[in-house]
């Protein structure tokens, strides 16, 4: 199917916090209580529609066990988005956060819009993780901050496309090359023939570039 | 309402008879399946989608799950003890499903039955016996037939058992030769299970299986552990304790203790998916292969080493996936690229996606390469080492050193411009330090430099008639240069100027340096002339532009007594062409280049901090006879110290003895300086007389640069690009020689600066006779920097006009890296 942009995103998080549910509720819209553990890297896609541009988001799910972490790092570089996910009901998930925002923006391009997901809010009595303390860290760190619920499907539309939308302004700023896959975004087919001609003129020219200004 | 009723009834029922327990739940399931094979009919055609069995072996998972959850510390449940006891055999049961496949789909649900119970429970207890025996029979089943329509199954249980290894390293011994039963034993199912499900033809050996290609030890169960396990192992429930060696006996045998025939089957099971058409397959065996690498143990490191092919394998494909590569790949496809590894599938389905001739062979190549990357910077260092040692034995030494070295042959500088487009590539996008080192060596080589073959077929690549070939080379030299180890710089180019061959001073040659500059005909033809009256301006305005960029930069000219030297040093870059046939005549982009090398100073100097060059510090030593210069402003003050030198040569001999210079104590602080030239002339330069050997690289660059005007644009650019690079190395000697305009040598020695005047003069005699030439280089320059891709593609250049424009702006940017090494000197000194 066409579309006008691909991006690539990440979910990362503590092993146990939702992470495979979340993307199985946004790709199928059903939820599985039990999940198998994720060891190595599960993609999903779908597409959406921002500013009327068809988008394809490409999901890659990763493993939260510490044991899997060599592999999991691999997968960061040339996302444009990454679902940083904890457990409300779990605060040892919600203090890992900082080591996993450290391993993703050292792993990852600078650009990368981050969303942190407060996941299971439909277990309020089990709540460990007040909804203050998540936005607290997600403004302290420059994150965009929802509260989810795999389970009942609240919120977890507008976290992947809230992600997006971030992106696709970026996007409209300048802030992200296009033309660099590493960025994670790829212009759609439509566009490949002109685009892949300026691409390799710009780029010889921005040797040009290198050796005039 | 019906429901309510139900729950009446439940309730009911239960108050007649309580719930069953989930053993009995569990209990009930396991007859079930034994009650269906029972009455199994082969004729049947029934799929086993269609029949109750993936439901009762769902369930039974679940109530294995359900009673985890509830259990404490560790203990294990009823439900899971009677499948690890073996009172309910469901996993010789799976084993004999998966190699029975009746009804048809059984192997597949078996498989992935299999799997999630090892994913699903936090401690399925796979050192006991009654859990290991199983899982190796369905090992067997795992062997990659050509698309076997269970692959994704098979190697998601092998995933799966790599994750177990990673969480208990000990595990690492039931999958290796030693531990294996013997070939019958394994293959035959037991036999109470057997009667129920037959299998229909007697078991095939599996072809393609590492298990049955060795020969089994009679007695296999021999009491020892290739890995030291160190598992707790909760002996309550794994009775069996036969199975894993005793943690004694494992730790007594500090040499590993596997023979030439000993193989790690799990891995060796993972390497035989590697091939699959399917890149899903591909993925997990790679993920599962990097799991099991990362582990920091060293047995289990050395076992990957010694017991597989693991990297062998690697590389090899990666050698194939290069050779794979379409001989008409266009060089310029090949820089665009940006490949990860996992990511390969999905391009192919679009169709619609910018393909080129050998996108597919690229993408694949590229995407392995990454792997190879990620592998080597995730895994245990000895296989690290290994990996990177049959990187460049069997890719490099191999694929690359044959293309590369065969530009002579027929069609074979197509194939070598293609080799260094793509060995410039994969350098540029290796990360891992041990692949960078082992691809720099194999470089530059050891030894004496103009002894390693490869290098001199890179050096004379550069420097063929085909144009291709000399852009794609420099550009790979390039790579070389910025991914640069100390060794590689070395060898590259500090081997021969760092012994200072080059200079020596030379009174004659003096004068004709400050001729250059001052130059009497010239002088007297501007007098005459009205353009020479715009030269002298165009000075002026240089000078007052320099004044204004040092102020700017925070260098106050009155209190920097060097200030002259930096700025006869800037002036003799920016004045070596004229303005009559400068294009941009009023230098507007200085500061640019200022800021573009400051940048780049400071990267260099990152890079740099680790090598052993000669730094300022730890140079105050009496003997040193390198001291004071070791800064890279160097030039200015040997410049400085030349003037009272020249004068001591004048009165003396040149070869001025120490002793004479000692008597010179007295003198001011600039005549300290000549001292110590002095010294070092005799030290260094023995023989004056010698012509320096700048050696293959830099004759290769000064020799490029000498004919710019017969070269393309592109080919100039990347070629004083190489130059600015090595310019802006913090190396001393290195500065000395190609940012010292004013450097004594004799009148042979090449140097870069000599090299900018011969071009600068050809360009200014050849240039004034093209026809309207002012509007011609005006033109060009708007065209140059347009950046038009369709200006490249027109036949229409003029190349002499193209190069004079890239050594006007070489000039300046050479101007403002000796700028900024000068005033990044000053600030260190404050």
């Amino acid at each position: 199917m066409a579309y006008a942009y691909l991006f690539k995103y990440i979910i990362i998080g503590d092993t146990g916090v939702g992470k495979s549910c979340l993307l199985l509720q946004f790709t199928d819209k059903r939820f599985q209580p039990v999940h198998d553990l994720t060891i190595g890297v599960e993609f999903g896609a779908r597409m959406i529609t921002i500013d009327g541009k068809q988008i394809k988001l490409q999901i890659w799910d990763t493993a939260g066990q510490e044991a899997f972490r060599s592999i999991t790092r691999s997968y960061y570089r040339g996302a444009a988005g990454a679902l940083l996910v904890y457990d409300i009901t779990r605060r040892d998930t919600f203090n890992h956060l900082t080591t996993w925002l450290e391993d993703a923006r050292q792993h990852s391009n600078s650009n990368m819009v981050i969303m942190l997901i407060g996941n299971k809010s439909d277990l309020e009595s089990r709540r460990e993780v007040k909804k203050e303390e998540g936005e607290a860290f997600a403004r302290e760190h420059g994150l965009v901050f929802m509260e989810t619920s795999a389970k009942t499907a609240a919120n977890v539309e507008e976290a992947f496309i809230n992600t997006a939308k971030e992106i696709y302004e970026k996007i409209q700023e300048g802030v992200f090359d296009i033309n660099n896959e590493a960025n994670g975004i790829k212009i759609g087919p439509q566009h490949s023939t002109g685009g892949g001609a300026s691409g390799a003129g710009g780029a010889g020219a921005g040797a040009a570039g290198g050796g005039c200004c | 309402m019906l429901s309510r009723f139900s729950d009446v009834l439940q309730t009911a029922a239960d108050v007649l008879a309580p719930p069953a327990s989930r053993l009995e739940d569990f209990q009930y399931h396991w007859k079930m399946i034994i009650h269906f094979y029972q009455n199994y009919d082969d004729c049947n055609k029934i799929h086993i989608e269609d029949t109750r069995i993936p439901h009762h072996f769902h369930q039974m998972l679940q109530l294995i799950v359900d009673e985890e959850k509830e259990q404490q510390g560790g203990t294990v449940g009823p439900c899971l003890e009677a499948v690890v006891q073996r009172s309910i055999c469901w996993l010789d049961a799976l084993t004999a499903l998966a190699a029975a496949d009746r009804p048809p789909g059984a192997r597949s649900l078996a498989l992935t039955t299999g799997t999630a119970l090892l994913r699903r429970t936090r401690q399925p207890f796979v050192n006991s016996a009654h859990v290991f025996r199983p899982l190796q029979r369905m090992l067997i089943q795992c062997n990659e037939n050509p698309a076997s329509p269970t692959e994704r199954e098979e190697v998601e249980l092998l995933l799966t058992l790599c994750g177990l290894v990673r969480k208990e390293p000990g595990l690492a011994n039931i999958f290796t030769t030693p531990f294996v039963e013997d070939k019958s034993s394994l293959l035959s199912i037991p036999e109470d299970i057997q009667k129920l499900i037959p299998l229909k033809s007697k078991v095939q050996m599996p072809k393609k299986n590492p298990l049955f290609e060795v020969e089994m030890m009679p007695n296999p169960m021999r009491n020892i552990s290739i890995v030291r396990t160190n598992s707790k192992d909760d002996s309550a429930v794994t009775k069996s304790s036969s199975s894993i060696a005793d943690d004694n006996a494992s730790c007594k045998s500090q040499k590993t203790v596997y023979e030439d025939n000993d193989k790690f089957l799990l891995i060796d099971l993972l390497l035989s998916y590697l091939n699959s058409a399917d890149n899903q397959v591909v993925l997990r065996a790679c993920e599962g292969i990097m799991i099991v690498s990362s582990l920091p143990e060293d047995d289990i490191a050395n076992l990957v080493t010694s017991c597989s092919p693991v990297c062998e394998t690697i590389i090899d494909k990666l050698a194939e996936k290069y050779k794979s590569i379409p001989p008409h790949t266009d060089p310029n496809d090949v820089d665009h690229l940006n490949i990860t590894w996992a990511y390969v599938a999905q391009d192919f389905g679009d169709k619609g996606y910018n393909k080129f001739n050998g996108y597919r062979e690229l993408t694949s190549f590229f995407s392995w390469l990454d792997y190879c990357d990620t592998l080597m910077k995730e895994c245990h260092p000895c296989i690290a080492a290994h990996l990177s040692r049959t990187f460049r034995a069997q890719f490099l030494e191999s694929a690359g050193e044959l293309a590369l070295g065969g530009a002579g042959s027929a069609g074979g500088a197509r194939s070598a411009t293609l080799a260094a487009a793509l060995l410039a590539k994969c350098l540029r996008v290796v990360d891992s330090q041990e692949l960078i080192n082992e691809f720099s060596n194999w470089l530059v080589g050891e030894g004496e430099m103009s002894e390693w073959p490869l290098l001199l077929s890179l050096i004379n690549n550069c420097l063929t008639e085909d144009h291709d070939l000399t852009l794609e080379t420099l550009r790979f030299f390039e790579t070389i240069i910025e991914k640069g180890t100390e060794h590689s710089i070395n060898r590259l180019v500090l081997s021969r100027v760092c012994s200072r061959g080059y200079y020596a001073p030379q009174p004659l040659l003096e004068e004709d340096e400050r001729d250059r500059l001052n130059d009497l005909s010239l002088a007297r033809e501007r007098e005459r002339n009205r353009e020479a009256m715009k030269q002298l301006q165009h000075e002026d305005h240089i000078n007052e532009q320099i004044n204004d960029i040092l102020q700017h930069e925070g260098v106050d000219t009155k209190e920097q007594p060097d200030m002259e030297n930096i700025h006869r040093v800037i002036n003799s870059f920016l004045l070596l062409l004229p303005r009559a046939v400068l294009s941009d005549p009023v230098g507007a982009d200085y500061e640019h280049y200022i800021h573009d090398a400051q940048r780049h100073y400071q990267l260099w100097l990152e890079i740099t901090s680790t090598f052993s060059w000669p730094t300022e510090q730890g140079d105050n030593t009496a003997s040193s006879t390198h001291s004071y210069d070791s800064r890279p402003e160097a030039d200015i003050h040997l410049d400085e110290a030349f003037r009272p030198l020249h004068r001591t040569i004048d009165k003396d001999t040149w070869t001025t003895d120490n002793e004479h210079t000692k008597d010179n104590d007295t003198r001011d602080k600039t005549e300290c300086f000549s001292q110590k030239l002095i010294i070092r002339s005799r030290d260094v330069t023995s023989s004056v007389a010698e012509d320096f050997d700048e050696g293959p690289f830099f004759r290769m660059l000064f020799k490029l640069l000498s004919e710019m005007h017969l070269r393309p644009y592109q080919v100039n650019l990347h070629l004083t690009s190489i130059i600015s690079k090595l310019a802006l190395m913090p190396h001393l000697y290195l500065h000395e020689y190609l940012l010292n305009p004013m450097l004594p040598t004799t009148k042979k020695t090449q140097t870069l600066f000599k090299t900018l005047q011969d071009l600068a003069k050809k360009l200014t005699m050849e240039i004034p006779r093209i026809k309207n030439y002012k509007k011609v280089i005006e033109n060009t320059r708007l065209q140059l920097m347009s950046e038009d891709p369709s200006y490249d593609e027109s036949g229409d250049h003029n190349q002499l006009v193209e190069s004079l424009i890239v050594l006007e702006e070489f000039c300046k940017e050479l101007a403002a890296i000796a700028f900024v090494k000068y005033q990044h000197g000053m600030h260190m000194h404050r």
